[in-house]
């Protein structure tokens, strides 16, 4: 017999008018909480259905160390859709979540005998990540505007004997990714330096069109799906060209076996969704980022260009950041300090409604 | 004794998939028990998902479930450890051994270890740069180690103890007196103690289980791991969590945070659901092990093959070195011929190649088609040696 059915289960949350809405928001769960670098969407109930019967059926058992077949062939594909290079299921690990993504392509991919490159700005996951055993790093040197690193600070990281190189694009901070002319300049001086590149895409479906990405020399890390309600599930990917893959492979059989069967069959159904329920969650967060732009501008507050609709990053003076910071905490607001990344003079807020009274506090301050 | 030179890890690990690729295989290497989880478990998930409970974990766990575990340990293990400061919760008990390794171990530390023992251990010591130093047991003894040879094998560079009662492969139960010696040699020479507790409500015969970190002196030097895989039957759920007094947990929850974050929100409040619901499945299970442990051990008398005694855990460490095979080649024939997979002692350590580890882990009807299997395998064995080409 399984237990409950979700039907069952489903059929009392509709009964609750509060958790039925048509979109729960972070505003609606946590109005204060704006300091993480997405919304928490709504969750669909197909994905409720789906883990449900997973689980169910029996999944509840180990699976392959590295992703069901299923989750890393959707991973593979959507990959492959949005920076136009082939990514196959052999080249997917899926991972319990974006940290482990990182420290697992930072501790096992081989950095040679050079310094990780790491931009000045980028998210502090990345450090603590480098930090369990320590590598040597070298940084480097930023634009002002977007916070991504320049070309010429990894082409002197790469002459300098750096073998490896982390970014972000977009950054975790601003939003702002590279752009294609960018990135196929960071291609080429990784073949020349017989180098490669790890680089975090996790808030890449925030942005509209494609965010470039090499196609090869490069991990690719980031969250499963984002969007879809399953932040919390934590599932991410690795993907990474397949003689890359048996080291990392093997350190996540000896660190985790396998990742959590619920987080993997429920990003296999958001995967599944993800064309049809993605571009109007993008639309609708793009319009909202915007307005929260025009209103920050409106405001006098320097709020930067960045790139994805899920952040927006304001610069701020040292004494208008403290006293913005001192307003925001008075009203239990929390939001993301960019001293953590690197930048200490911006502040990042996540885009949702709530960001709005956010927005007037820290005009105010 | 020298360490292992290649990973057991990996090595399990490719043998599992050629056991996959057989419809009809007995799987009775991997410790992964067949039950599904408790309904009232998968229930309580559903439930969660349903709800919404997006919110964010911190990475030691949701309140409630680190109150849950502290009531489990204090009632279980008779110990009290503060939920706030005290308790991480963590991606099965894999993590957990992970990352106590690398909370305790640092380059060039030595940690003390009853050999065999379960090879993920080894594995992480070298990811933290360590080095375990093995300690022999012997199937005389039932795979006990001796506090006599753990204190000989203390040195200026040793910083751990690694206790695992049940131990796995071994099947192994420290007993109350040796675990009082081993804490107090800990105690004597200002070790840490790592104490692998997951198989502490699978004890048999009337053994008693004893955790390391009750014994007088032990607390403040001991972090214990558990989780809800083998008890509750959830292995893919990736629950499980370390004990310890509150200044080594602040380090092991900074590492927690800097190598997987948080842990999983729906296993979380599966979690949550298998340490306060109904405890009847448990028992099932439990008994359950004991009939079909009674089963396997009267296979193995009818095939001839010795064992030592398995006190606790879900493990059988059988000696098939009459064969004349080392563990790879009986292991690997018994899956290639008759679909059985057993695990190859020397996958947990070059000095046991002529054992094997079974589990029973398996329905009762498959467990005994599993045995039949294996008997007819002997038999070719046994005629083989006879006519002096066994290999």
């Amino acid at each position: 017999m399984p237990s409950d059915s979700v039907a069952a289960l489903l059929q009392r949350h509709r009964a609750n008018e509060d958790l039925n809405a048509a979109v729960i928001s972070a505003a609606a769960r946590n109005a204060l909480d704006l300091a993480a670098d997405a919304v928490v969407g709504p969750l669909d109930e197909r994905i409720i259905e789906a883990t449900g019967a997973a689980l169910d059926a029996g999944h509840t058992h180990y699976e392959p160390v590295p992703g069901i077949d299923e989750l890393r062939a959707a991973l593979a594909q959507h990959l492959s859709e949005a920076t136009g290079a082939g990514w196959d299921a052999a080249n997917l690990l899926v991972t319990a979540g974006m940290q482990e993504s990182r420290f697992l392509t930072l501790q096992l991919i081989d950095a040679g005998d050079g310094a990780t490159a790491l931009p000045q700005v980028l998210h502090p996951g990345v450090r603590k990540a480098l930090g369990t055993r320590p590598r040597e790093t070298v940084s480097l040197a930023v634009d002002a505007e977007r916070r991504l690193p320049r070309l010429q600070a990894i082409r002197a990281a790469l002459e300098g004997g750096s073998r490896l190189l982390y970014m972000e694009s977009p950054s975790r901070l601003t939003g702002a990714t590279l752009d294609a002319d960018e990135m196929a300049a960071i291609a080429t001086l990784l073949a020349d330096h017989d180098a490669s590149a790890i680089i975090d895409r996790g808030l890449a479906p925030w942005v509209a069109g494609a965010v470039a990405a090499p196609t090869e020399r490069v991990a690719l890390i980031g969250e499963a799906f984002p969007g879809a309600g399953i932040a919390s599930w934590l599932a991410g990917y690795i993907a990474v060209p397949e003689d890359w893959l048996p080291p990392i492979q093997s350190q996540k059989q000896i660190m985790a076996i396998c990742t959590a069967t619920p987080a993997q069959f429920g990003a296999l159904e958001a995967g599944n969704l993800y064309t049809e329920e993605q571009p109007p969650r993008l639309e609708h967060m793009q319009a909202l980022r915007s307005s929260l732009q025009d209103r920050a501008r409106a405001a006098g507050l320097d709020a930067l260009a960045g790139g994805a609709a899920s952040v927006l990053a304001l610069r701020l003076s040292a004494s208008q950041k403290a006293q913005g910071l001192t307003r925001l905490a008075e009203a239990s607001y929390q939001v993301a300090d960019g001293s953590d990344f690197g930048a200490p003079d911006l502040l990042r807020l996540t885009v949702c409604d709530a960001a709005q009274a956010a927005l007037d506090l820290l005009a105010d301050a | 004794m020298p360490e292992r030179k290649k990973s057991g890890t990996n090595l399990l690990y490719s043998m599992m998939a050629e056991a996959a690729s057989y419809d009809d295989a007995v799987i009775m290497g991997r410790g992964d028990p067949d039950f599904d989880t408790p309904e009232h478990i998968i229930a309580a998930a559903k439930e969660a998902m349903v709800q919404n409970h997006s919110d964010s974990s911190p990475p030691e766990g949701l309140p409630e479930l680190r109150e849950a575990i502290a009531a489990r340990v204090e009632r279980v293990n008779g110990v009290a450890y503060d939920p706030a400061s005290e308790i991480v919760v963590t991606n099965g008990g894999q993590e957990a051994l992970f990352l106590m390794v690398l909370t305790l171990i640092g380059p060039g530390d030595e940690m003390i270890v009853p050999e065999p023992n379960y090879n993920t251990y080894l594995d992480s010591t070298r990811f933290a740069g360590g080095r375990q130093i093995e300690v022999d047991t012997f199937p005389q003894q039932n795979f006990r180690a001796d506090p006599a040879d753990v204190r000989r094998n203390v040195n200026e560079r040793t910083k751990a103890l690694l206790l695992v009662s049940p131990n796995n492969p071994a099947a192994s139960v420290i007993s109350p007196q040796d675990m009082r010696d081993l804490v107090q040699i800990a105690c004597d020479h200002d070790l840490f103690i790592i104490s692998d507790e997951i198989y502490d409500l699978f004890v048999y015969d009337d053994v008693v289980h004893t955790s390391a970190a009750a014994m007088p002196g032990a607390r403040e030097r001991t972090l214990t791991l558990n989780a809800l895989s083998k008890a509750y039957s959830m292995t893919g759920w990736r629950v499980g969590w370390v004990t310890g007094p509150a200044p080594l947990m602040e380090r092991l929850r900074e590492l927690k945070a800097a190598i997987t974050g948080a842990t999983s929100i729906i296993s979380q409040y599966a979690g949550i659901a298998a340490l306060t619901g109904p405890q009847e499945p448990v028992q099932m299970m439990a008994d359950t092990y004991v009939r079909r442990r009674r089963a396997v051990l009267q296979a193995l008398d009818e095939m001839g093959i010795e064992y030592g005694v398995p006190e606790g855990g879900q493990f059988i460490f059988a000696d098939i070195g009459f064969t004349g095979m080392d563990s790879m080649q009986f292991a690997q024939r018994v899956l290639t011929e008759q679909h059985v997979l057993v695990y190859p002692g020397s996958a947990f350590s070059e000095a046991r190649k002529q054992y094997i580890r079974m589990t029973f882990l398996q329905p009762e009807d498959k467990l005994r088609e599993g045995l039949e299997r294996m008997k007819i395998a002997m038999e070719g064995i046994r005629a083989e040696l006879g006519n002096g080409s066994a290999s």
